[in-house]
Formats: C-alpha cells, structure tokens, sequence
C-alpha cells in the first residue's frame, strides 16, 4: 500500500496503522495509551491526526493505513489539539513541575526524584527519568491549565508484596489492564467504577495478591506514568548499563535485561515483553544479590573465630590445608546453578589436583534445593553453597565453604571463600531442554567476591598444579569447545511459575530465596488463614495523641511531650528517634502547648525515617526524642520582616510569625505550594501575620510562582523590607538567598543538614558559614543566608540516599508469610 | 446460581445478561457470586467486577428493604431538590448510593421520575411523595420505619 504522510510518500505493510506506518518511517505523532505490544485502544487521543477526506480528526493509532491515503501528522491545528488534550489528561495529575518556570535550577539543585511517599509532582515522583508525561509537554510545550487541577487524595497502595500504587498519578491509558490480559488471557487489574470515580483496582477492592496476580510486573513496565512502581527499584537514579542475560534461579533460563547503577544491579525484566517471566525473575534478582547477606571477603579461622582476610592469604592457607587431603578423602560438593566453566574446573580440579573421584554435582528439584549427603571415610569437603545439613559435618576435618551468602555451614568452615554469582559472573548454563544459555556480567560482585572459576584455578595453581591459568571464563568454553550460546528471547510458552506462584522456587544453592527478598514472605504457597502480625505495642516512650495527613505527603502529628512544651521557644527543633533502631532525624517545633504538655510537628514523608514516623498512629509511641535544641529566632523589633514556608515550612514559621508580631514588627508571611491542595494552615497563619500571601507554581491559588518571586516583586517596588527569614527545602531557601542578595537585605535561613546527636558533638551537621565551620545543631538552626555556602550543604545533605534508596524499599511492614519459620513450607 | 450458569453457559454472550439474572435472583452481586461465575467463564472476577461496577444498576451489598429516590432532574432541582437530598442524607445519615446500617433504607439519587408537575419529589419503594418539604421528610421516612414490606 502506498499512501503519504506528510508529504512522504510510504508504503505500508498489510494490517498497519497510521501511527506504526508513520512511526516506522521515523514521522513521530506523539501517542500514550498504545504500545508496541498491545492491540490499540484509542483513549487518550493524542495520536490525531488530518486525513483527506476523513471528516474530524482520527485516531492514528486505530485507523488502518489505506491505498493513497494523504496524512499529515503536524499541522498546527493538531498541536493545539493535542496541546489541549494533554491539559486536560493533566487536571487529575500533578502537573505543577511541569510548568514551573524554574524548571531548569530545580533539575541542577535536586538531580535525583526526593522520596515522597505520595508524588505531588514531577520531582517527588519515581517516574521522573524515564517519564513519557514529561517527555510529552516538553515534545508539545505544555500551556496552562483551563481550571485548577484536581487532587484525588487516593490512599497510595503499599499494601502488596513489590508493587506500589499511586493512583493519584493514573491518567487511566488503560495500558496495564491490557497487558495483565495479553500476558495472562485475563486480567488481574481492571477499570472500577465509572466517570470521575474511575480507577485501576481488583474485584470487591481486594488486594492484588488475592485477586490472582502472578507478580510478573509487566503493568509496571508499561504504565507511562509513576503510578505503577516497582518498590525496589523505585528510587534508583537512572541505569548506566544494560545488560543482556539468563535467570538461573530456574532450568527456564529466561532472557532477561538487566539494568545496573554503579555496578549496582537495579532492575530485571524480560528481554522478550510479549511473554511474562515469574515473580523471582522481574522482581527478586537485585534484591538477592544486593542482600547484607553476601560473603564480601574471604575468611580464615584462627582458633574459634573466623578471621576476615585477603585472597593471597586465603588462597596461600586454603593451599597448604588441602594439600594434606590428597585423595577420596577430598570431596567438592556443586549444583547446576554454576556455569558450565565453573563446574569444569571444579571437575578438573577435584580429579587432577586432590585425585578424588568424589565430584558430585546436584540437580536441583523443582523446589531449587540441592541437597547431597557425604560417603563414609570424607575427610575434607569444599562446598559452594549449602548443600549439606550442618548436622552431617562433625566428623570432617577440613571444611572448605565457596559461597555467595553467609550460613550456619559457613560459620563452621575453617575457610570461606566469597563468590560472585548470577549477573555478576561470564559463562554458560545449560536450560531444562539441554541447550546452552550465556550469561553475561551486568553488575559488581560485593566487596571482594570472585567468580568460582577464579577461585578454584588460583587455588590450584597455588597448589603448584599447571594448566589453571586462565585468564578469563571465555577462556574456559574455549578449551571445553562451547560455542556461542543464545539467550532463550523467542519461547512460545511463558515459563509455569509466571502463571501459578506456587511453581517458583523457594532456594537457590541451599539459600533460602524469602530470606533475602523479604517480601516473597507474603506470596504462598498459599493459605487462607494468614493471621495479621502482631504488632506489640509499647507503652513507654513519646505518644502520638493526634495524627493527620492535611495536605498530600504533609502530616501533622502532635506529641505528649510536657518538658519540651515548656522550654520550647520560636525556631527550636526537637530530634526524633522513631524506634530503638532508627536514624536520629531532626524536626522544627512547629507548634506547642505547655499547659497541655503538647507539641506540633509537621513531617513531610521524604525517606525511610519520616516514612517510619508517618506510619504510625495516634495512640502509638515514638522511641525517643530530645528537644528543644538550637538556638532560637531572636525576636526584636527589625521593622518589616517577610517570612517565607513552603513544604513542612508553612506550618513552621507560626511561632516564628506570632512572636515576631507580639514584638511589634509589622510581619508578612508568604507560603508557596506547587498547587492549590498543597496550602495548609490558611486560617492559623491569618490570625499570626498582618499580611498572608499564598503562592502556587500553577496558578490554581493566590499569586502564581514561588514565594521567592514575592519578595523579589516588592523588593523591585521599593518596598521597605528589614529582614527575611525563609525556612522550607534548601532549594527554596538557596533562591530566597540570591534574590534578597543584590538588595543587601539581612535574610535568616533555618538550615536542615544531616544531624546525629545534636549537641554539637558530632559533627554531622556541620556547615560552612561565612567560611568558618559551624555545627547547625548547636549554632543554628538560623544562619545568615548570604554566608552560607549553599554548593556544600547539597552535597552534604545527599551524602547517604544510596544506602536510603536501599532501605526504603523495605521499612514497609510486610507481613511474613507463617509457614516460612522453622517448619517453612517453601520445604515440601 | 448454578441454574443460572447453565441457562447461559455455552452462548458467548456477554456478561450483562448473566450479572441481571444475578441481581434479579439474590438481590445484588455477591463476591460469592461473581466469584462462582468466573470459575465458570474463565473470566477474572477483577474483569467482571471491573464490568459491573461501570453500570449503576448493579449493587454489591444487599439491598435495603426500602428504596429512596430523590429525584435531581431539571423540575425537581429548580424546586431545591438538592435541599431535599441534603435532608434525607442526614436523616438516614448516609450519601446517596449507600445503604443504613440496620439495612432499611436504600438512598438513590435519579435524574428525573417523569413526574416534573410534582416536583420535588422523593419516591418510596414505588409509592410517589410530591411537592416534598424538608420538613415533611421526617414523617414520610417514619411511614417506613416500622413497616416490614419486602420490596421485590
Ligand atoms: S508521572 Fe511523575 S514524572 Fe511524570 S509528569 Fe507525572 S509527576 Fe511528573
Ligand atoms: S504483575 Fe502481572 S499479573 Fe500482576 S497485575 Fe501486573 S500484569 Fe497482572
Ligand atoms: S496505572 Fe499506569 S498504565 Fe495503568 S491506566 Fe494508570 S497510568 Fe495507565
Ligand atoms: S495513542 Fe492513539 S488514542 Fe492513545
Ligand atoms: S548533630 Fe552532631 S554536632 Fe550537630
């Protein structure tokens, strides 16, 4: 079929539509709700576009391309109707960030999406990297909005084992419904409700667990939008690398793409999308082999305790030891799991080193486990996972433990070796059928951790054996005559465990799988009867008397705690511990009561220690708490002082303002939201100032743009300001900061640098003030903002978001599973 | 239920029909309900929900044993029919749509009853209250309250 788009002469291929003949031809018409592995669906109606004699405009993704057809993609009649559609997509989304006129400075200050526990725009939002939203106003240039958009206040669903919910964000494509479908033939998720209530959700709202899902993830990869999160990963920077391998926690060997940070394995996915993998394959991989488990460094025992050592040692002890074990004595214990490398040296090794004809390889069963007993007469074993009850070892003499993860087996090795595995390592494995899979190295092994045909050549060759030097795994399918595998992409089946759960495996190596990845706890081996976790209350400690969330990720929370009511004073925080555990996090007083003994904070849900404090409820208890710290806001007469709040600051320049006020100074208070449902505390701030301004990035309430833009605006009138204290983000306060600078008006900032103890004795808060070093805990938290030096406190305050990304994924309380204690089912 | 299934089963049909004769028989549809008939359409009981529920004629508790109407349409509005709903909602201290604890009383919201002459008008069951006040509303509702007529 011939036909022209855009005054391209095209042909098309038989069943095409416009949109793939077009796309095909590098003519792009931008699209949301279709996808390269789905039927057309025609809902969001960004693919219009002009054809002769076709009245209106059509769907480009369902109409199919016809003999002289005359297309065109681009007239500027359809920008503004694609311009209007997306405004419209957009009244039920965050959209704030994406007209923000500060866009650019906001990229540079916070490169990285901050964790929110609900996203109220494009910064707080998992989806910002790789965001077709996004992609799509900046593609269509993104106009105001008609009328002020709307918040849905939807609970975020935390609730289910490796997914996140943020229906807030769902701009209902309807992509993950139809793919749950394809993969599955019918699906787990589906559209509830009608009109404005319409949502993505389970029959009778039950969880997605219960409603049958399999956990193969592909709704996450398709949804456009942050709705649909994998936990885990959510909060990783974009991936560096892409790599191609196969899973090896199964004989299915499916090809997967792996995505690394760092070296820091990320993400898994299928390689081929049109057929589901299981739940271990999409959401297990980078858990497990991110595990605090791992062997990182070699070990070697002296006396009672093993000592941590390096690999020439090791290898050089590991040597002399075995040497004295030449002959059946010697047994090397392996499964399938490692490459076909791996187990040749080890044969080699075993046969021509030690002279042993004890090689033993195991299956593994259906269920992952691999377990061997030792003959009668074993003197010196060397394991590479824990394939042996620890029972069985007294009798030996020398115990040898290569492996990935630390177990009761390995404690009472005389050596242990850390080994890399999986996506860390270069080989062949051979799938159910017998055909050879490649697996290529996507990610750093942990700390030292080698690759087992490492170990096992350099200890031979320690050993004084020749014909170990090799030099790399390649090297090794060289001599065995392994030629180039494949990755097993084209399958017509989707392997069992991505259709039934129960069909996964439960160990890898003698690992316990739902040890590493804590939430495959939830998934069955299924019973009903799955009792709720008894949560054991305290009754010590600081209690929670009211808890509110008033505006989307803002809690107020107010505290019994009767001796910090009554010292507290203007600017002071507090530093919370939430449990005996947790990271010392400080808050600012935003309010107290000393004849109720009460105090006021409000937490923004940005990380694994907020998160853990808004989880709780009034009636719970808070650990620990020490306060009132810092010096407070010395209040005197200065004249006109502008206060500016955004975020947790709106609420905690209150008693910042009324005190100001009491002292006679004539006090503005200015507070900026991205929109209009991110304002709180209206009526308290009125009573405390003699002048309120609320702005918004989008316009939807009071003055549009950032408080900053006020004071710039009146300083530009001439207006008489003698102070300006900002207190919100530190990108908020670095902007107060240059545009009060040319006009040399004194402006205080309340720093939030990390902070540990808080008396000044720790220096974690340490920050650069008119280049002397100041500790924000006990000089602050008020500095002079034109001192401080803004490019070192960023950088200080992300100093840790590796190690948060890590843990956040798992403060949320997941219930384990019953059946995996001592008598685990993963077992049968 | 299983009566049901067999009349239908074997016609691809679409689910419409089947959930009707569900709700005619039992009232509403039940998660037992929904749930037998995926087993036997090999449809998700997600995708059936996600069907129903896009239909205001189906409900997924069971019914009350009287039906409210107030009525919302053009007449009735101008009339303050919003008033009146306001008042029943306290009253029955539910929102339309929703049912009283003690399962008395259903409360809907319909556009027009075809009776725009009466207007404001609240029906019960099928019984039409006209020119309807705030304050006769209690003693309408308390015509109901100790009746037991099971409405079919
Ligand atoms: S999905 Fe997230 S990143 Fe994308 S536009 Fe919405 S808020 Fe921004
Ligand atoms: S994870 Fe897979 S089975 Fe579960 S809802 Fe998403 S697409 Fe469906
Ligand atoms: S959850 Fe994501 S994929 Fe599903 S309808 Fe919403 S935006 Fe689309
Ligand atoms: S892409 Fe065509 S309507 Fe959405
Ligand atoms: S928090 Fe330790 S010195 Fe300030």
């Amino acid at each position: 079929m011939k036909l022209t788009i855009d005054r391209k002469a095209v042909t098309a291929k038989k069943d095409e539509t416009v949109l793939q003949c077009a796309l095909r031809h590098d003519i792009s018409i931008p699209h949301l709700c279709t996808h390269s592995h789905l039927s057309p669906f025609g809902a969001c109606r960004l693919c219009v576009v002009e054809i002769e004699d076709m009245p209106g405009y059509p769907t480009s993704c369902t109409t199919p391309a016809a003999e002289a057809m005359v297309v065109r993609t681009d007239t500027a009649a359809l920008q503004n109707l694609r311009r209007n559609i997306l405004a419209l997509m957009m009244l039920e989304h965050p959209s704030a960030c994406l007209i923000c006129g500060r866009r650019d400075l906001c990229e540079e200050y916070r490169p990285v999406a901050e964790k929110a526990g609900r996203t109220t725009g494009c910064h707080t939002c998992n989806n910002k990297n790789v965001c077709e939203v996004r992609t799509l106003a900046e593609e269509l240039g993104f106009c105001d909005l008609p009328i002020p958009p709307s918040y849905h206040h939807r609970p975020v669903d935390r609730s289910n084992p490796f997914i996140d919910r943020d229906l807030n964000l769902c701009i209902l494509c309807g992509r993950c419904v139809r793919i749950c479908k394809h993969q599955h033939g019918t699906a787990t998720i589906d559209f509830v409700d009608r009109s404005s209530k319409t949502h993505i959700s389970q029959a009778f709202d039950r969880s997605l667990l219960d409603a049958g899902c399999r956990f193969c993830g592909s709704c996450v990869d398709v949804c456009p939008t942050g709705t649909l999160a994998d936990r885990y990963a959510k909060w990783y920077p974009k991936p560096d690398t892409i790599t191609k391998s196969t899973c090896i926690f199964c004989e299915q060997a499916c090809a997967l793409k792996l995505e690394a940070n760092k070296g820091e394995l990320v993400t898994a996915r299928a390689v081929n999308e049109d057929i589901p993998i299981c739940v271990l394959g999409r959401f297990a991989i980078p858990e497990f082999l991110n595990s605090t488990d791992r062997l990182r460094m070699p070990y070697v025992r002296v006396g009672k305790v093993l000592r941590e050592t390096q690999w020439k040692e090791a290898l050089k002890t590991t040597a002399a030891k075995l040497k004295e074990f030449i002959g059946d004595g010697f047994m090397l214990v392996c499964d399938t799991t490692s490459t076909l490398e791996d187990r040749f040296v080890f044969k080699k090794f075993t046969r021509k080193v030690m002279k042993s004809k004890n090689y033993i390889e195991i299956e593994p069963n259906y269920r992952g486990i691999s377990l061997s007993s030792l003959p009668k007469g074993t003197k010196a074993v060397l394991l590479t996972g824990k394939f042996v009850p620890s029972s069985q070892l007294n009798g030996l003499e020398l115990l040898i433990v290569q492996d990935c993860f630390g177990t009761n087996v390995s404690q009472r090795a005389d050596v242990v070796l850390p080994a890399a595995i999986f996506a860390e390592v270069n080989g062949t494995i051979l799938d159910g059928s017998g055909q050879k899979r490649p697996l290529h190295k996507a990610c750093d092994p942990p700390g030292q951790a080698k690759a087992e045909w490492w170990i096992i050549s350099k200890l031979a060759q320690a050993m004084g054996a020749k014909g170990f030097a090799y030099r790399s795994a390649g090297a090794i399918s060289k001599e065995l005559g392994i030629s180039k595998a494949k990755l097993w992409v084209k399958r017509d089946q989707a392997p069992e465990a991505a259709q039934d759960l129960e069909r996964r495996r439960t160990f890898f190596r003698g690992h316990r799988i739902c040890e590493k990845v804590f939430a495959l706890r939830e998934l069955p081996i299924r019973d009903s009867s799955v009792p709720s976790r008894a949560v054991s209350k305290r009754t010590d400690g600081f209690q929670i008397l009211e808890k509110y969330e008033i505006a989307p990720n803002v809690h107020e929370i107010v505290i019994q705690a009767p001796n910090v009511a009554k010292k507290a004073q203007p600017g002071q925080f507090v530093i919370v511990m939430v449990d005996e555990k947790s990271e010392r996090v400080p808050f600012t007083l935003c309010d107290w009561d000393a004849e109720k003994g009460t105090i006021t904070l409000i937490v923004l849900e940005v990380g694994q220690s907020s998160r853990k404090l808004v989880l709780l409820e009034a009636g719970d208890r808070i650990d620990h708490m020490v306060g009132p710290l810092g010096i407070p806001l010395e209040i005197k007469q200065y004249g006109t002082v502008v206060l500016t709040g955004g975020c947790y600051g709106i609420g905690a320049i209150l008693r910042i303002a009324a005190a100001l006020r009491e002292a006679g100074n004539h006090v503005i208070v200015i507070v900026e939201g991205r929109s209009h449902y991110k304002h709180y505390y209206k009526e308290k701030l009125e009573t405390v100032c003699d002048e309120l301004i609320q702005t918004t990035i989008d316009g939807s309430l009071g003055i549009r743009g950032h408080a900053v833009d006020v004071v710039g605006q009146k300083l530009k009138d001439g207006e008489k300001i003698d102070c300006v204290v900002a207190v919100g983000c530190l990108f908020m306060m670095m902007l107060t900061t240059r545009e009060t600078k040319p006009y040399g008006v004194k402006t205080l900032v309340a720093l939030n640098p990390i902070m540990l103890d808080g008396t000044g004795m720790c220096g974690a808060c340490r920050v650069t003030v008119d280049k002397e070093m100041k500790f924000a805990c006990v000089d602050g938290p008020f500095f002079d903002a034109h001192l401080v030096d803004w490019d070192e406190l960023r950088d200080r305050r992300v100093a840790y978001s590796a190690e948060e990304i890590h843990l956040v994924g798992r403060t949320e309380s997941v219930a384990p599973y019953p059946g995996h204690g001592d008598n685990c089912r993963c077992l049968r | 239920m299983k009566h049901i299934l067999s009349q239908h089963l074997g016609k691809r049909s679409s689910l419409i029909p089947f959930l009707q004769d569900i709700q005619k028989e039992f009232g509403y549809l039940s998660t037992k309900a929904i749930d037998e008939l995926s087993r036997s359409t090999d449809i998700s009981a997600n995708e059936i929900y996600g069907v129903a529920t896009f239909y205001t004629q189906f409900r997924f508790s069971p019914p009350g044993e009287h039906t409210v109407r107030v009525c919302q349409g053009t007449a009735c509005h101008v009339r303050r029919g919003r008033q009146i709903l306001n008042e029943v909602e306290q009253q029955l201290k539910i929102k339309a749509g929703q049912t009283t604890e003690d399962r008395k009383f259903d409360l809907e919201r319909v556009a027009c009853l075809g009776c725009c002459a009466l207007a404001p008008v609240v029906v019960v069951d099928d019984k039409v209250h006209a020119r309807m006040t705030a304050k006769k509303i209690s003693s309408v509702l308390s015509q109901y309250k100790g009746r037991q007529t099971r409405k079919k």
